[in-house]
């Protein structure tokens, strides 16, 4: 008798992590060729957009497409094998800011040891180090001495200045800040300063049109193409209430949700109540309305 | 008899010495008895006249009248039962002579009327009524001038209650009685059945309360005929009850009672009063009220329901009579509520707010909702008051939808509605453009069938005009000039539209199709075959048909079978196959070319057919063969041809209406599918267009203005304008150009200026409220007693202070100078505070040395040392917003020095008039030249010291100021709204802060609340700042309870409480402590002992409410 063992959650270092898998992505635009030019050379990337769009997912997408060996840029006379392997991989390493996020908990901190104290590289560094993709997401929300990080990083020097430890750490090739945040619903003093932002060259997303959200719900939730286009509908049409009466519209994340509860049986109604109206506001006017939109456009 | 005379001639004699109208009266009648009447009675008969006349002065008048009307009287009555009459009247003559002159006048009439018994018991009434006065005269007088009406309205013992009525009355005011008398003669010979009713009513009234007799008389004339004739007895029954219980006045229940009495069925008005009467038993107070606002309740309640509500504000009148009586004048939520979730009706106000938001999400743009009323009283071409429509911006739905006995259905039914309207929008029925190619046919017709240009109008040498007068002014008008019978293109053009649009909504909204399919079917049910109809109109019938997804038994006439398949054909294809309007247009066109083909005469019965297209196959099988499409084009072009040739010869209309061939009736539409509404593409393109003009237009000065004119020129042919009247066509259209145009917000002819209008002066009685004005905002008020909320009762009014002088704010900050750098250090050293250090964290930003080292020791030491090493800054970032609420209050004029002088400013008058003068002189006091600080200045300080502070910090605050007269015009003044910055306006409208009218807290606080509410914060702050109670023109139920507007007060700082505000009530009354305890009592408040102490202390407090 051998109890099966559970599946314990695979932990892979920060600065291993490397996406193998290719991610799903419908580019909307040329959103990949202008990343990959400023990858290679180098320019820091800002990301705006409203929350679930697919920011992430694009970050991820690249660190991927990056990683792979480009049958372009193959060197002559080397063998397929060899140039996977020489091929520099790209980690991407995510850090999601909030309010609590301070410098230290981005560059690392001394942790008590038996004899003494050891320095223990934040995620920031380890990208720093090893030549990753730094995604900060969310930024603005992060305290404001990041910005301190940020600024040597992305200009011509591409240094990361430890201050702790008395050292200056080199970016290794490879290394890219990105950064990302939602214009939406930014106070006045929660904004990125001029100085920051003039870093960056920002692409701009927004929710795909209806028909490329129908495929990206699709594919992600799982569901039968009809449903997938009536839930792209349903985004279509909330996302017109913005600003009358919604803070946000309803994410294309929210939508495969959706999706992908309607895929497990759940009658689609009720999976657009729990996961779509219900998540966008608590006001009982405006959850009528949208109600009223679901149950026009879901049997 | 024993009499001096002996013959007539005597008598005669006699006579002569009298007015001569008297002989000759005798003389006429003479000649009419003599030939009947023996000698002896005749001479009887003459002596009893001169025995009159010789009476008094004036009672020769008597005599004649009594000559005049004898010989009718005498055809009737045996000369005995005369004799007794004629004594009768000479009797009365003695005691006053206009008396008999009326008994004489209504003789005949009465005689015949009365059985000669009762002749001496009515002649006994009139003379009861004598009371020997003048005035007594008079009103028997009148009596028997009224008899005959009243004898033939009255029973004899009702007439002698009447009489003891009147009498009684007179007893207290004779001139009451004979005005009470007039008014019954004209009265009740109007009513019929209810008279006994009305009669018992007066009796207990005059017992009762006398006083009120004429008015209720009156009203009684007025009300009764809007009352329903079975239960008028029942209606007046129940006002006698009232009055039995001590209600008064009776004159002004009976009047609104009827009033809304008239708003209802028979059958409706019997349940009013069945529910009146069992309410008079339970609490009568209570029965006017009622009455008044429950006809609303059973318009829109079925029997079942009503009954329950009434049940439930029965239950509550017995439990707490305040709360029963505000039920019952619909004067509470819960009565509101209750009537809400029992009725089965849908009301457009209550869902305006969801629709606008569904329509604006559907559609994808900024369309607003409103009432069908709104757009028919704008006389712009559409009439219907209850047919949903849209003009391009705004969605019109029906202002009530009662047509289901479910309220989900009903509502169900505007969903359909809105959704169609909005489709119209969604899938571009307005954007058709005559050169965009169609997607469903190769060839368009429309490129080869250019209708000739309209003629170029008017402006020479002119700016060139913001839209083009020259060809036609939009794409629909250009296509529909291609018809003749246009008014037929436009139905054929609807339809298939209306069917496009309908097939593509079930199609892209899986979820409304099935109420849409049911909407569709009930409306079908709804249509009957017209038997008349003639071929053409049959078709578009059927084509009615088909467009609502009947497939089968399509009547058809059967000669025409061949046409009517092509057009099903062509309409189906484009239903279902569709994508834009232009595929619409060339449907159109070929179905209307089919219809021209078809001669409109009648089809007898025998002629008729059913169609079938339910096995309609669905391939998209090109109907539009080429040689098809030529045909079309052929007929259409000749028939643009005949239409511009009659158009050279110059009587277009006339000679094309009857230039049809032989027995062709004139062709008329078929009748509208109600829930579509109406459809006006050229109309709704034309004010699209104007609108866009206008918006350029302002921009471009120069250009020139489109006048009415050339608009009126422009609506010519135009079918889709209806006139709610059949006017002079000419006029009808200059005026809907006129409204046309300011709608679309051309000429600012008349237009009222925006802005807050004057005072309305609204009863404290009325019901709730209503919005008109932007910056206007509703609230509900707190009734203690009756527990409960009335709903939308005040009506608070936002404006933005105006701007004075910036002056007043350098003097206080120079004057202040000492304390403002005090209050600068305290709120300086606020700011800190969140940058502070915190030690001893098990995580946080760097080590602690400290604690490092204690806990290396403690390790080696072979302690279990502490993992509270870490410190962190202050998390706890200061993020407040506070609104700070002034008192500008008339009271606020008060000057401080006086201040001790405590008035109670409770003894404000109720009378609107009288309260204008105690308000003038309570500010005439601190008149225009002013020496001496009042408190309001202080306030303004205070504000200005408290703002100075506020700025070194980054709390977002408010400052408002509130007033007002009446609850439908509270003032809210806003000084410094929380998004604006401090800057020199908001310095400048603190110097025009003033002291106004009275103080209605509740709904100042609430509309703060509101403000603050939208404020994203951590700790909210309301500061209220007040110099006294809350008092206000019926901020108190029946003026007298000051608890009222206390617990109202009370009411609206708890509401705020639950929204996670701190409210503060700071006042410097001194005599604040009573009231305020009640008001406030586990909040923050505070009474200022001396007033000067407030710059000081109101930093003082702000701070410490916030850290």
């Amino acid at each position: 008798m051998s109890l099966a063992k559970p599946q314990l959650g695979k932990e892979i270092r920060v600065e291993e992590y490397i996406i193998e898998d290719e991610p799903f992505y419908l580019p909307q635009g040329d959103e990949v060729t202008l990343f990959e030019t400023a990858y290679r050379e180098k320019i820091p990337v800002l990301l705006k957009g409203p929350t679930g769009c697919g920011k992430t997912r694009f970050v991820e997408y690249m660190a991927h497409r990056l990683s792979k060996p480009l049958t372009v840029a193959k060197p002559k006379g080397k063998s397929a094998a060899d140039a996977g392997n020489d091929h520099h991989r790209v980690p991407l390493v995510t850090v999601a800011c909030h309010e609590d996020l301070t410098a230290n908990d981005l560059v690392g901190r001394y942790l008590i040891e038996e004899d003494g104290t050891r320095w223990i590289d934040g995620p920031l560094t380890r990208a720093v180090r090893f030549g990753g993709i730094c995604y900060l997401d969310e930024v603005v929300e992060a305290r404001k001495d990041t910005t301190v990080l940020i600024h040597p990083l992305t200009d011509h020097r591409r240094i990361l200045p430890m201050e702790k430890r008395g050292v200056i750490l080199e970016a290794a090739e490879g290394f890219l800040l990105v950064i990302s945040y939602n214009p939406g619903y930014q106070t006045a003093l929660k904004d990125l300063k001029q100085s920051t932002r003039q870093r960056f060259i920002s692409l701009e997303f927004n929710y795909p049109a209806k028909e490329l959200e129908a495929t990206i719900v699709e594919h992600e939730a799982g569901v039968a193409p009809e449903v997938a286009w009536q839930l792209a509908k349903l985004g279509e049409k909330v996302r017109n209430l913005k600003e009358h009466g919604l803070q946000e519209g309803v994410s294309t994340r929210l939508l495969i949700y959706t999706g992908k509860l309607i895929a497990r049986g759940i009658a689609p109604r009720r999976a657009c109540q729990v996961a779509v109206i219900w998540g966008l506001s608590d006001d009982p006017q405006v959850q009528r309305s949208i109600s009223e939109i679901v149950s026009s456009i879901f049997e | 008899m024993d009499t001096p005379y002996r013959t007539i001639a005597a008598v005669e004699q006699d006579l002569q010495r009298f007015p001569p109208a008297i002989s000759e009266e005798f003389q006429r009648a003479h000649e009419k008895l003599a030939p009947g009447v023996p000698s002896e009675d005749l001479l009887a008969w003459a002596v009893a006249g001169l025995r009159i006349a010789q009476q008094t002065i004036r009672s020769w008048e008597v005599s004649a009248e009594y000559y005049r009307v004898s010989p009718q009287v005498l055809s009737v009555l045996s000369f005995e039962r005369f004799s007794v009459w004629a004594k009768q009247g000479e009797t009365l003559s003695l005691q006053s002579p206009s008396i008999a002159l009326s008994y004489f006048r209504v003789g005949f009439e009465c005689v015949s009327i009365l059985p000669m018994d009762r002749l001496a018991e009515w002649t006994q009434m009139g003379q009861s009524l004598y009371k020997g006065t003048w005035k007594s005269s008079i009103m028997a007088a009148r009596f028997f001038d009224v008899s005959p009406a009243m004898l033939r309205a009255l029973s004899f013992d009702d007439l002698g209650r009447l009489v003891q009525l009147l009498e009684t009355l007179s007893h207290y005011s004779s001139d009451l009685a004979i005005e009470a008398l007039a008014l019954v003669a004209d009265t009740f010979p109007r009513l019929e059945d209810s008279r006994g009713q009305l009669l018992s009513l007066l009796t207990v009234l005059v017992e009762k309360n006398w006083r009120d007799v004429k008015g209720t008389l009156e009203g009684a004339a007025k009300s009764l005929p809007r009352v329903d004739r079975q239960h008028r007895a029942r209606f007046l029954r129940l006002a006698e009850q009232m009055i039995t219980a001590g209600h008064s006045p009776v004159a002004p229940f009976v009047l609104d009672t009827s009033r809304a009495m008239g708003q209802l069925q028979p059958d409706g008005q019997a349940r009013l009063l069945a529910m009146g009467e069992a309410l008079i038993a339970i609490e009568y107070s209570v029965v006017p009220e009622f009455l008044r606002s429950g006809p609303t309740m059973l318009v829109r309640l079925k029997v079942p329901q009503a009954e329950a509500w009434f049940n439930e504000g029965v239950r509550l009148l017995k439990e707490n009579k305040d709360a029963g009586v505000a039920f019952f004048r619909m004067e509470s939520s819960h009565a509101e509520q209750l009537l809400e979730s029992l009725s089965s009706t849908v009301e457009l106000p209550k869902i305006k707010e969801l629709m606008r938001m569904y329509s604006r999400a559907l559609s994808g743009t900024q369309v607003e909702i409103a009432s069908s009323q709104e757009l028919a009283q704008k006389g712009i071409g559409w009439v219907s008051e209850n047919k949903p429509t849209t003009e391009g911006s705004t969605v019109y739905l029906p202002p009530v939808v009662d047509q289901y006995p479910q309220k989900e259905e009903n509502f169900d039914w505007y969903k359909v509605v809105t959704t169609h309207q909005v489709a119209h929008l969604e899938f571009d029925s307005f954007t058709f453009t005559y050169d965009r190619p169609s997607t469903l046919y190769k060839k368009d017709l429309r490129p080869r069938l250019s209708p000739k240009p309209r003629p170029p109008q008017i402006t020479q040498g002119q700016p060139k005009p913001a839209i083009a007068l020259e060809g036609w002014a939009t794409d629909m008008q250009k296509f529909f000039d291609i018809f003749s019978e246009r008014k037929m293109a436009l139905d054929v053009f609807t339809l298939v539209e209306d069917g496009r649009l309908d097939v593509r909504v079930k199609r892209e909204y899986a979820g409304i199709r099935s109420a849409y399919k049911r909407v569709q079917g009930d409306t079908l049910d709804t249509r009957e075959t017209n038997e008349e109809m003639r071929a053409r109109e049959m078709l578009v019938e059927m084509l009615v048909r088909l467009s609502l997804d009947q497939r089968t038994g399509l009547t058809i006439p059967a000669t025409y079978k061949k046409e009517a398949e092509r057009i099903a054909r062509i309409a189906q294809r484009t239903f279902r196959h569709s994508q834009t309007v232009e595929d619409t247009s060339e449907a159109t066109l070929r179905i209307y070319a089919i219809l021209m083909s078809v001669p409109n005469k009648e089809v007898p019965p025998e002629d008729q057919e059913e169609l079938d297209q339910s096995a309609e196959n669905d391939s998209d099988q090109t109907g539009d063969s080429d040689s098809e499409d030529d045909k079309f084009l052929e007929q259409l072009q000749k028939e643009q041809q005949e239409k511009n040739e009659s158009h050279q010869s110059g009587d277009e209309q006339e000679s094309q209406e009857g230039g049809d061939a032989g027995e062709d009736k004139k062709y008329s539409s078929p009748r509208d599918v109600d829930f579509r509404g109406s459809f006006k593409p050229e109309l709704v393109q034309l004010m699209n267009k104007l609108r866009q003009a206008q918006g350029q237009g302002q921009e471009e000065e120069q250009q020139q203005q489109i006048s009415s004119e050339m608009l009126q020129q422009l609506l010519q042919n135009n079918v889709e304008m209806e006139s709610p009247s059949k006017g002079d066509q000419q006029q009808v259209a200059s005026l809907f150009a006129n409204n046309l145009m300011r709608e679309a917000g051309m000429p600012p002819a008349n237009m009222p200026p925006m802005g807050q209008g004057p005072f309305v002066h609204m009863d404290e009685e009325g019901g709730p409220l209503e919005v008109h004005e932007p910056f206007s905002y509703l609230y509900d008020e707190w009734d203690f007693r009756a527990g409960d909320y009335k709903p939308r009762w005040c009506l608070v009014r936002e404006k933005v202070v105006p701007e004075g002088d910036v002056g007043f704010w350098r003097q206080t900050v120079t004057t202040y100078a000492g304390l403002l750098n005090q209050i600068r250090r305290q709120f300086e050293m606020v700011v800190p505070e969140s940058f502070r250090r915190i030690k001893g964290q098990t995580d946080g930003e760097d080590f602690d040395l400290d604690a490092t080292l204690e806990a290396m020791i403690d390790k080696r030491a072979g302690i279990t040392p502490s993992d509270k090493v870490y410190w962190k800054r202050n998390k706890v970032q200061r993020d407040v917003a506070v609104a700070l609420l002034l008192d500008m209050s008339a009271s606020t004029a008060e000057a401080i020095e006086e201040g001790s002088r405590s008035t109670d400013d409770w003894a404000a008058p109720n009378d609107p008039v009288e309260y204008m003068t105690w308000l003038r002189a309570h500010r005439g006091e601190s008149g225009a030249r002013r020496q001496y600080k009042r408190i309001i200045d202080i306030e303004k300080e205070s504000a200005v010291l408290l703002m100075q502070g506020l700025e070194l910090m980054d709390d977002k605050y408010g400052i408002y100021g509130f007033s007002g007269y009446g609850r439908e015009n509270v003032e809210f003044s806003v000084i410094k709204d929380f998004h604006e910055p401090l800057n020199d306006n908001v310095r400048r409208r603190l110097d025009r802060v003033t002291p106004m009218h009275a103080t209605r807290m509740g709904p100042a606080i609430r509309h703060a609340t509101a403000k603050l509410d939208a404020v994203d914060a951590k700790t909210k702050v309301l500061f209220l700042l007040s110099d006294g109670r809350p008092q206000d023109r019926g901020y108190s139920r029946e003026g007298v309870e000051k608890e009222y507007a206390v617990h109202d007060t009370k009411r609206a700082l708890t509401e705020a409480r639950r929204k996670n505000i701190t409210p503060f009530c700071l006042t410097v009354d001194k005599s604040g402590h009573d009231y305020l305890k009640t008001m406030c009592q586990d909040m923050g408040y505070e009474v200022l002992a001396d007033i000067h102490s407030l710059p000081e202390r109101l930093p003082f407090l702000y701070r410490r409410l916030t850290v």
